[in-house]
């Protein structure tokens, strides 16, 4: 499947994507509606883009009580259904990388579903930052200093999870 | 089923002009998105361009003429308004001669041949008062790059070693330029910045110039002095191709690393590691200067220093450094051979002979007092289109009386705009998404054709206007094309591109195939054929023959009534100037204006963030909400300022009497003002 | 192999999925003392608030377990398990055998000796036909009493008080959600639950129900006069449901002690979910957490192992998190404050929001949050932390959004 891959080496933080990804979701520009996130530090001049990765043994699947979160088996996404979500929450407290967020209007959790297989974030990042690729081949590039750059704004020695 | 259709053309919410393809129901649009194909953007765009669809069917856009009158603006037709305007006009140039009649023509038009048809009117009609936005855009770079290099290059981001930003936010003001820089430094390209502020793309810079506003020159010159004292330098280059190498060293010898930081603020340790840097990847240097130098007292020269070291480096027109385009020979609208005006005094050519030499163009700022005294002559009519300089220009107060005490004013634009409240009358104006015209995208010598995918009844693209204007005037001669589509044949036929094969072809069709190296057969575009480090043009003018650095004044003469400099105009991603406030969801993302600060000076103030603030400058007053940016972000004492607010105009508080002496472009970008918390 | 499970809810299902994605072969059959198609306990209470509709309780269809290629045993109790011969014996006298034994069997509530408690008009919020029953009695204007204060009572009163009742909680201990909160957080919750009118007593002992002629029950306390009402929901915590392993050799010791591949003492024989006590993400080997994200780790760690892979549990790390009296909750790992731990907080009280980490030596392994669910997400980042022991050097900033190394990235 592809997956959006960011790229901490190449986004300016302009934000493209948290507009065009809120826009999706409800046709405005609030950026607490986005499924990607894009965090800025000044003082590490780092711009760290984030969205879901759509995990192989996604733990917010398995872990919802509802049955709500689904494998899109055309795009390979993982899905909340909102039909069925009940807002407990607890897909919240299970993503490692903060990548599920709650709509408070709707009082359902939200994430990625990747557009359907064309994510509007992609196609509104002007700098290249995210690409939408095979998920073999994501994160292939530039290892070092993007490590590099990470474990400063970390502060991190040790294997992530 | 609603019928689905798919058409491709180009986005010009901005200049940038990136492929897009409309998604129609039932001829209406319903989405827009990125076109692949084209490799200006590679099918990505940024959120203004889906905006378009918004624009085109906002509700408040002009769909009907409008004619002030005692009861304000009323509704009429189409042909009535047109009939009385040119009565009037033809009355005014009775009276007053035809060059009281001008033309302002703005950035919304965009620079291809919507620009030349309205010279060709004003012409035609026989005045020389051809106004546009470039009095205060775009022509300071042309001109810095023209008198040196005999043009303005492009970078060769995707060939480049090092590609240096000086002066431009391309996230925000370039958006899709931003991924062939990023393609670049993927490749191994060092990414160096010069800015006052962390501008968007100076979050990725390996080199981060943080230099106070307006001192460009002393840095640029400090690293022509390290280049020349290190032999990081182009010896060949500068012996065979240019003139005034050794006068420029000379001068440069005054700027050592030390001065330069005095001057600029720039420690001496990153002035040589920029020049290290440099010296490294040339001559695969490419350097992108934005708005930010222009807008000084000193910017031209500042922007000639910099242009000397594509020469330096032996990055012109070298793969990988600053490429000389190569334009594309078709027919031009203008009429400057055919109906040469000089002799009739265009307003702004004696005191600013670079602009009206180099560009044919008159000032604006000296338009408006022209408009304000009827010296030397009177302007008494001015047709104004895709402007708004009731906000973009500096002086908002002086320009609103100028062009409210015009005998007629006309003013075409798609809403109702602080300027357009000034007119006598307003016509409803086409978008881009209404018009076929030919776009030239220089970095790719490419021109590609835009598509007319809507029509409104009573809303006229650029072209009939201009034609049902001068046929209504007795110069229909000069607008013989039965519409746009004609015209735009017209345009291609010395061409080997026809309208049929341009319209088949929405990624754009080379024109002419990309050379390096050009200089090897061919000569400069300057007087000396060279490149000219040193401009005897120049100097015939009364002007320093070299790029003489002068401090701007805020440094040389600091007044300590006014301790703050203000930066006005950066860009936001999401509006264009004074455009898309309108936007709904624009608003949401970026709600109103906001002066940036740094946190000591908000300190210093007791300001907290979203306090409101007011700046004060020589001339008038604003206040504002604060946001305090990081400390890294910006320089203590210094502010910015976006323009384009009705809310809060930051023009109120800009100079129209400060100017840059060869180009005419007004000090904008460094701005004595004082700060009270409210 | 004969693979069977027993327990048609977190733990079953989770093992029995993860089985099939490793082995499409082994016949399975699942077996579940309560009738109909899997639902989820969890959605009980959203059920009874009326935020979810009955239907969206059900979280397999029946043609999921066709699907699965398994053979279904629903609605009859397993009685015993011979480990010797490796057969089942369910209720209606039949048995099964087995090649490998999952024991999923869940918990059950318990009922405290109070005198009188046990009769008509007591109830439990726990199965789906409790919830049924509760559904029924809902009525605007009913008088109920909530006896315990842990995240399943407040969640039965939060419904009976959407639903028009007059609420009252009692809890024995001196402050409300003893268990997963801290003090001050269960104070800001407390506040929060009597804004909504309902009533909390605390540290109040329960001497005994009677039933009065009307059909009222009156519940009597400790220095305090009787309080009259229609219903009582006891909610005071759970027992493991063991019973099928009475006389077998399967250890069991307040639930089935398993090692870190979920197994019981007899090979072959795994246990999961609340039943199970297994080892925890601090080093704890055998501890009961009933609750439902362990439950699916249990059961996926369980499934694997029983499908011939060797894969051991890194140890569960109790989350627990549910939106009640117009406030989330979110509680994880180790968050009461302690000698030689040290705690980083935010307390807004105006914005009723209340963040806590609590770190040892700079490694964090634990935290409340209580207020906007975007806390939540905080918690859900910070949990690879606790897992691997990484120190957080910077936990403002970690507060304040900063985003943890993604692991795809590392
Ligand atoms: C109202 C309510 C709200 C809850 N809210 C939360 C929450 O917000 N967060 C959270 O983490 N947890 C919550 N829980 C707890 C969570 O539901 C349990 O931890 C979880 O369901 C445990 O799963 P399990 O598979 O181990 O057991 P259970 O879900 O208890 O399932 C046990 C299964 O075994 C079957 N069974 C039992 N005995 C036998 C037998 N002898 N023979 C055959 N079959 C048998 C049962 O029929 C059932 O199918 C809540 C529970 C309830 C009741
Ligand atoms: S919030 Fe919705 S999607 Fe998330 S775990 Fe709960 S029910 Fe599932
Ligand atoms: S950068 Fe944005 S507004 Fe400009 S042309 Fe491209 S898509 Fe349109």
């Amino acid at each position: 499947m592809r997956i959006v891959e960011v790229d901490p080496t190449s986004c300016v933080a302009c934000r493209n994507c948290e507009y065009a990804c809120a826009f999706k979701q409800t046709g405005d520009f609030d950026i607490k509606d986005s499924n990607i996130r894009v965090n800025f530090y000044p003082e590490e001049r780092a711009c760290i883009p984030w969205t879901c990765v759509h995990c192989g043994e996604g733990w917010c699947m398995e872990v919802c009580p509802a049955g709500a979160i689904l494998r899109n088996p055309e795009t390979g996404a993982v899905e909340i259904d909102a039909n069925h979500c009940a807002g407990c929450k607890m897909c919240l407290l299970a993503c490692p990388s903060g990548s599920i967020h709650f709509d408070k209007v709707e009082l359902v959790s939200k994430k990625c579903d990747l557009c359907g297989g064309d994510p509007a974030c992609v196609k509104f990042c002007t700098s290249g930052a995210l690409q939408f690729v095979e998920e073999e081949e994501a994160y292939s590039f530039r290892r070092e200093s993007l490590d590099n750059k990470l474990k400063r704004l970390f502060g991190l020695n040790k294997r992530g999870s | 089923m609603p019928e689905r259709e798919t058409v491709q053309t180009l986005c010009r919410m901005c200049d940038d002009r990136c492929a897009i393809n409309v998604y129609l129901e039932d001829g209406k649009i319903v989405d827009i998105d990125g076109y692949k194909e084209h490799p200006w953007n590679r099918g990505r765009l940024c959120v203004k361009a889906r905006a378009a669809v918004d624009m085109v069917y906002h509700p408040e856009r002009l769909l009907k003429p409008l004619k002030r009158t005692k009861r304000g603006f009323e509704e009429i037709p189409l042909q009535q308004a047109l009939d009385e305007i040119a009565e009037r006009l033809l009355a005014i140039k009775d009276k007053h001669g035809a060059r009281s009649i001008s033309i302002w023509k703005g950035e919304a038009i965009g620079f291809a041949q919507e620009e030349d048809m309205a010279r060709r009117f004003v012409h035609a009609l026989g005045s020389p008062n051809y106004f546009s936005n470039d009095s205060m855009c775009y022509n300071g770079r042309y001109f810095g790059y023209r008198l040196v290099e005999g043009s303005w290059p492009v970078p060769d981001y995707e060939n480049s070693r090092c590609v240096v930003i000086w002066g431009a936010n391309p996230p925000h003001a370039h958006p899709n330029m931003t991924q062939m820089i990023m393609r670049a430094r993927k490749a191994g390209a060092k990414l160096i910045v010069v800015d006052p502020r962390m501008s968007a793309i100076a979050r990725q810079a390996d080199l981060h110039a943080d230099l106070k506003p307006g001192t460009d020159g002393a840095l640029a010159l400090g690293l022509i002095q390290q280049l020349i004292e290190t032999q990081g330098y182009d010896r060949e280059f500068v012996e065979h191709y240019t003139v005034g190498f050794t006068e420029l060293a000379e001068y440069a010898k005054a700027f050592s690393p030390e001065r330069v930081e005095e001057q600029t603020g720039v420690a001496a340790a990153v002035v040589r590691e920029l020049a290290r840097t440099i010296a490294a990847a040339a001559p695969r240097v490419a350097v992108y200067v934005g708005n930010g130098p222009e807008h000084h007292e000193n910017g031209i020269n500042n922007i000639r220093a910099v242009a000397c070291l594509d020469a330096i480096l032996g990055a012109l027109d070298r793969e990988g450094g600053n490429r000389l385009v190569e334009g594309f020979k078709a027919n031009h609208l203008t009429l400057y051979d055919e109906i040469p005006l000089e002799h009739l005094g265009p307003i702004g050519a004696d005191r600013f002979p670079v602009l009206y030499g180099f560009r044919q163009e008159c000032h604006t700022m000296t338009g408006i007092n022209t408009i304000l005294s009827g010296e030397p002559y009177p302007i008494r009519a001015m047709i104004l289109t895709a402007a708004n300089p009731a906000l973009t220009n500096p002086n908002t107060l002086k320009v609103r009386e100028a062009l409210g005490s015009l005998d007629l004013f006309v003013v075409r634009d798609l809403f109702m705009t602080p300027t357009a409240e000034l007119a006598d009358y307003v016509l409803p104006a086409a978008s881009f998404l209404e018009r076929v015209e030919l776009h030239t995208h220089a970095k790719y010598q490419r021109i590609t054709m835009t598509r007319k995918i809507l029509k409104f009844p009573d809303v006229q693209d650029e072209y009939q206007f201009w034609h049902d204007l001068a046929h209504r005037l007795g110069i229909g001669e000069y607008f013989p094309w039965e519409d746009e589509t004609e015209l735009t044949r017209w345009i291609l036929e010395p061409t080997d591109i026809s309208l049929e094969r341009a319209a088949a072809h929405p990624e754009g069709i080379e024109y002419t195939p990309i050379r390096y190296r050009k200089w090897e057969k061919e000569p400069f575009n300057t007087p000396s054929g060279k490149v000219e480090f040193s401009s005897q043009y120049l100097k015939d003018l009364g002007y320093p023959a070299l790029p003489e650095y002068k401090p701007p004044a805020y440094l040389e003469s600091p007044d300590p009534e006014y301790p703050f400099v203000l930066i006005t105009g950066a860009r936001k991603l999401i509006y264009y100037h004074s455009r898309f406030r309108n936007i709904k969801r624009f608003r949401t993302a970026i709600p109103g204006p906001e002066v940036e600060l740094h946190p000591e000076d908000a300190a210093a103030l007791g300001v907290a963030d979203g306090d409101s603030i007011r700046i004060t400058s020589r001339i008038g007053s604003v206040e504002v909400p604060a946001k305090i940016k990081s400390a890294v972000e910006i320089l203590p004492g210094t502010l910015q300022m976006t323009h384009g607010w009705k809310e809060a105009n930051v023009n109120l508080l800009t100079h129209d009497d400060r100017f840059d002496p060869i180009s005419g472009f007004p000090l904008m970008k460094a701005v004595e003002v004082q700060v009270e918390n409210v | 192999m004969q693979i069977v499970i027993i327990g048609n809810s977190a733990a079953g299902l989770s093992a029995l999925s993860r089985f099939r994605s490793i082995d499409r072969e082994s016949p399975i059959t699942l077996i579940s003392a309560e009738s109909g198609t899997a639902y989820s306990k969890v959605l009980l209470p959203y059920y009874l608030r009326r935020k979810i509709p009955y239907e969206n309780l059900f979280i397999r269809r029946p043609e999921d377990y066709t699907q699965a290629g398994i053979k279904t045993e629903f609605g009859v109790k397993v009685k015993r398990v011979d480990t010797e011969s490796h057969t089942l014996t369910l209720e209606d006298g039949r048995t099964i055998g087995f090649a490998r034994l999952l024991i999923a069997t869940g918990s059950r509530p318990f009922l405290p000796p109070i005198e009188g408690l046990a009769g008509a008009n007591v109830y439990h919020l726990w199965t789906l036909s409790d919830t049924e029953q509760l559904d029924s009695l809902f009525r605007p204007g009913q008088r109920a009493l909530v006896i315990g204060s842990g995240f399943i009572a407040l969640q039965a009163a939060w419904a009976a008080q959407q639903r028009g009742l007059k609420v009252t909680v009692f809890e024995l201990l001196p402050r409300i959600m003893p268990t997963v909160l801290d003090d001050r957080a269960a104070a800001v919750l407390r506040q929060k639950v009597e804004e909504h009118g309902v009533e909390v007593r605390i540290g109040i002992h329960t001497e005994a129900v009677e039933r009065t002629r009307k059909g009222l029950l009156r519940v009597q306390t400790k220095g305090h006069p009787p309080l009259d009402v229609d219903l009582i929901i006891v909610g005071a915590g759970v027992r493991p449901n063991t019973e099928l392993l009475d006389g077998s050799p399967v250890q069991i010791d307040r639930g089935i002690p398993v090692d870190e591949y979920m197994e019981t003492n007899v090979p072959g024989i795994y246990a999961a979910g609340d039943v199970a006590r297994g080892p925890t993400a601090f080093g704890e080997t055998h501890q009961t957490h009933a609750l439902w994200p362990t439950a699916v780790e249990h059961g996926r760690i369980a499934g694997a192992n029983m499908a011939g892979r060797s894969v051991p549990y890194q140890g569960s790390l109790n989350m627990n998190v549910t939106e009640m009296f117009g406030i989330t909750v979110a509680s994880m790992g180790k968050f009461i404050e302690d000698e030689g731990l040290t705690s980083h907080v935010i307390d807004e009280a105006g914005q009723s929001r209340y963040v806590k980490i609590i770190l040892r030596e700079g490694i964090p392994i634990g935290a409340v949050a209580l207020g906007d669910a975007d806390d939540t997400v905080i918690l859900g980042r910070l949990r690879p932390w606790i897992r691997n022991q990484r120190s957080l050097p910077d936990v403002g900033g970690f507060l304040e959004g900063r985003y943890l190394l993604p692991r795809q990235v590392a």
